[in-house]
């Protein structure tokens, strides 16, 4: 069945402790980072506050931006391009410094002899009060004990039945990631995660800072895919086009047996978003051109 | 007694498949349909009649060839004398034929109902198809509708039903006066199951008792329970009353303005019906959020009441905004914008589908913790003061 991926509640230090990664099997695209706290994602949920986002790349107008995520726990890299319009537009317009809310998808990177890099690839920014940052916050910190706990019950009772777990319980999918997660990294120093879940207690009662001292912050380097080739940037509208396009693949590969998304099933549902054939086939070409999306098999497409 | 039938011994719906191969049962149709049949070998058409017929301890399907051309209707009772079984499926079915005897019968000819006789079951345990079995439930809610069968007028009796296992919704055809927090025994309803829901649907022929209630939850446990992790309900298949809480992390299309048909209250793509083809479309709003709670997802159609409210826009407003912005995607991407990162408290009824938790929502409210309390249970769960 396929089912959107959840948005797992975690903190930038579990993402910089993150090396292992599962690709998925078969055709089908999506891909899972595995965290030594539990959690085997694809989607996650972050609050923090967000710095000024950077152009990257040589693309005029730029392309593709990056800000960082600091929570008080450490600091992670967000991205998003203009494949993702809304999520690039209110990377831009986040006010640096003030609390916000990120989901979006993971991106392992794995370059020359440093240290793999986790960052996120925004879908959604959204600038909230304080007291949301907070209470995403305290999810946060709860969910990661949980998640924590989970593994140290593992640790403990390695035969324990899956029903044990249920009962006591813990999500069916956290149990599941849990064992993945606990093969992956087996030397996992878990007391020491959980005693730097301690710093985001002030910040959730409100007496703390909302990120973390910068002598804190991880010491990794993220590096981008390449931006796409250059080309006449697309108008507004083409954009908006192209997003409306590419979430109409992504729910439509979701939705099949081989995780391609049919060109005509995509075509008959941007019709009905009003975008007329001749213009659909326009920016199906531009997104097969820009290296976006592949038809690898006749009819078939997928993101590349 | 039909004197024809004496050689075969009447049994009950229930026992059929397991004794002879030809049966004799006495049944109400409570649903028909005519058909022909065309005939390979000279190309005439031969009449049919299928359905389903109940007694109370089971309902089969039964197809009936060359079946008289009036007197048949739902609700008739027959008495079925040689009738053939033929599995289909994993499921017995009878076949009346020329070999069959059939004759209408009264109702005084259908096997009695003993509801003390019945299993009692616990409402979890309920099942697609399930009948004769006996229920004790609490009334959580009901309410009247009047709905059209066919010709017919006739009001259903609509609500939820819970016990300590869980909740069940349930139509009533006849009416029990049924009181929201009375608790009642209920035998000879069935269940069914659409779009994953299940239903327990009580009819004439269906009994209710008004009983002690020890042991049973009142009503407002049920409407005003605490939120559960999305995931315990995914697990679970949905339920009724479910209450979850989480952050919006998207929102799926067709939300905002959209146009419906004035029909069938599709929403229209294109300005085409799926049903009723190209017709004009009546302007709604609402928001398909998808809410998430870090254990899973369920997505949330806020109706246009709850839209307005949660956006802040109405109907009217985001109309005028259309004229301006002659975009519908802007508005889509004006309500992402207002939706997505807030946090929900929602109550309703909930399925899963192929596409996970669906919830149809009769509460969305906005969500407040209580961040002290939170700061202080997590800082003893990790050991010392914040």
């Amino acid at each position: 069945m396929a089912l959107r991926e959840t948005a797992w509640r975690v903190s930038a230090r579990e993402l910089a402790a993150c090396r292992e990664e599962e690709r998925g099997t078969g055709e089908r695209a999506a891909t899972y980072v595995l965290s030594p706290y539990g959690a085997r994602m694809n989607r996650v949920l972050l609050a923090g506050t967000l710095s000024a986002a950077e152009p990257l790349g040589r693309d005029q107008p730029p392309t593709f931006w990056r800000a960082h995520l600091a929570d008080p726990l450490g600091r992670v890299a967000v991205t998003a391009g203009s494949f993702q319009p809304r999520a690039m537009a209110q990377l831009r317009a986040a006010p640096p410094g003030r609390p916000a809310l990120v989901v979006g998808k993971l991106q392992l990177y794995r370059g020359g002899a440093a240290e793999p890099a986790v960052s996120v690839r925004a879908e959604g920014i959204r600038s909230v009060p304080e007291a949301e940052e907070r209470a995403a916050l305290a999810d946060i910190v709860r969910q990661s004990l949980d998640r924590l706990d989970l593994l140290e019950r593992l640790e403990n009772e390695p035969a324990v039945a899956d029903d044990a777990l249920r009962a006591d319980g813990y999500p069916r999918r956290w149990i599941a990631s849990a064992r993945a997660c606990r093969r992956r990294y087996p030397g996992a120093d878990r007391a020491s995660y959980r005693a730097a879940l301690r710093a985001a207690i002030g910040r959730i009662a409100g007496t703390g800072r909302s990120s973390a001292p910068p002598a804190f912050r991880e010491g990794v380097t993220v590096t981008v895919d390449p931006p796409p080739p250059a080309r006449t940037p697309p108008t507004e509208p083409e954009r908006a086009e192209e997003a409306i396009f590419l979430d109409l693949v992504d729910r439509t590969a979701e939705g099949s047996e081989d995780g391609y998304a049919d060109v005509r099933e995509v075509l008959r549902q941007i019709a009905g978003r009003g975008v007329p054939a001749p213009r659909a086939e326009a920016v199906l070409g531009r997104l097969e051109e820009g290296g976006v999306l592949e038809e690898p098999i006749v009819g078939k497409l997928r993101r590349a | 007694m039909d004197g024809d039938g004496g050689e075969l011994p009447e049994i009950r719906l229930r026992e059929v498949g397991r004794t002879s191969p030809l049966v004799h049962v006495v049944g109400r149709i409570v649903s028909l349909r005519r058909r022909e049949v065309l005939r390979r070998s000279d190309g005439s058409r031969r009449p049919l009649l299928s359905g389903w017929l109940t007694d109370g301890s089971a309902t089969l399907r039964f197809t009936w060839w060359d079946p008289p051309r009036e007197g048949i209707d739902r609700g008739t009772i027959l008495r079925a004398v040689g009738a053939e079984i033929r599995e289909f499926r994993g499921r017995a079915e009878l076949v009346f034929s020329w070999k069959t005897k059939i004759a209408p019968a009264g109702p005084a000819e259908l096997p009695p109902l003993d509801p003390t006789a019945l299993p009692l079951r616990s409402l979890r345990e309920l099942q697609d198809r399930d009948e004769g079995f006996r229920v004790e439930v609490r009334l959580v809610r009901v309410g009247a509708k009047p709905v059209s069968v066919g010709e017919e007028r006739r009001v259903v009796y609509e609500g939820v039903l819970a016990d300590r296992s869980g909740a069940v919704s349930f139509a009533a055809w006849s009416d029990f006066r049924l009181r929201a927090g009375e608790s009642i025994r209920v035998a000879g309803g069935y269940v069914r199951s659409f779009r994953g829901r299940r239903q327990l649907v009580l009819d004439e022929r269906s009994w209710v008792e008004r009983i002690e209630s020890s042991g049973l939850p009142e009503p407002e446990e049920l409407l005003l329970s605490s939120p559960r992790p999305i995931s315990d309900l995914e697990e679970e298949g949905g339920g009724e009353a479910a209450a979850l809480e989480g952050i919006v992390v998207g929102l799926l299309p067709p939300s905002g303005l959209i146009y419906r048909c004035p029909a069938c209250r599709r929403v229209l793509g294109g300005g085409l019906c799926r049903v009723h083809g190209a017709v004009t479309g009546t302007a709604d709003l609402r928001a398909r959020l998808v809410v998430d709670d870090g254990t899973g997802s369920a997505t949330v159609v806020a109706d246009r009441a709850a839209t307005e409210r949660l956006w802040g826009v109405s109907l009217e407003e985001a109309r005028a905004r259309l004229r301006e912005v002659e975009d519908p995607a802007v508005l889509e991407e004006q309500l992402a914008e207002a939706m997505v990162g807030r946090r929900l408290r929602v109550r309703g009824s909930a399925t899963v589908d192929d596409f996970g938790l669906q919830v149809a929502p009769e509460s969305i409210e906005t969500a407040e913790i209580d961040l002290e309390a939170a700061a202080e249970e997590l800082s003893a769960r990790l050991g010392g003061g914040a």
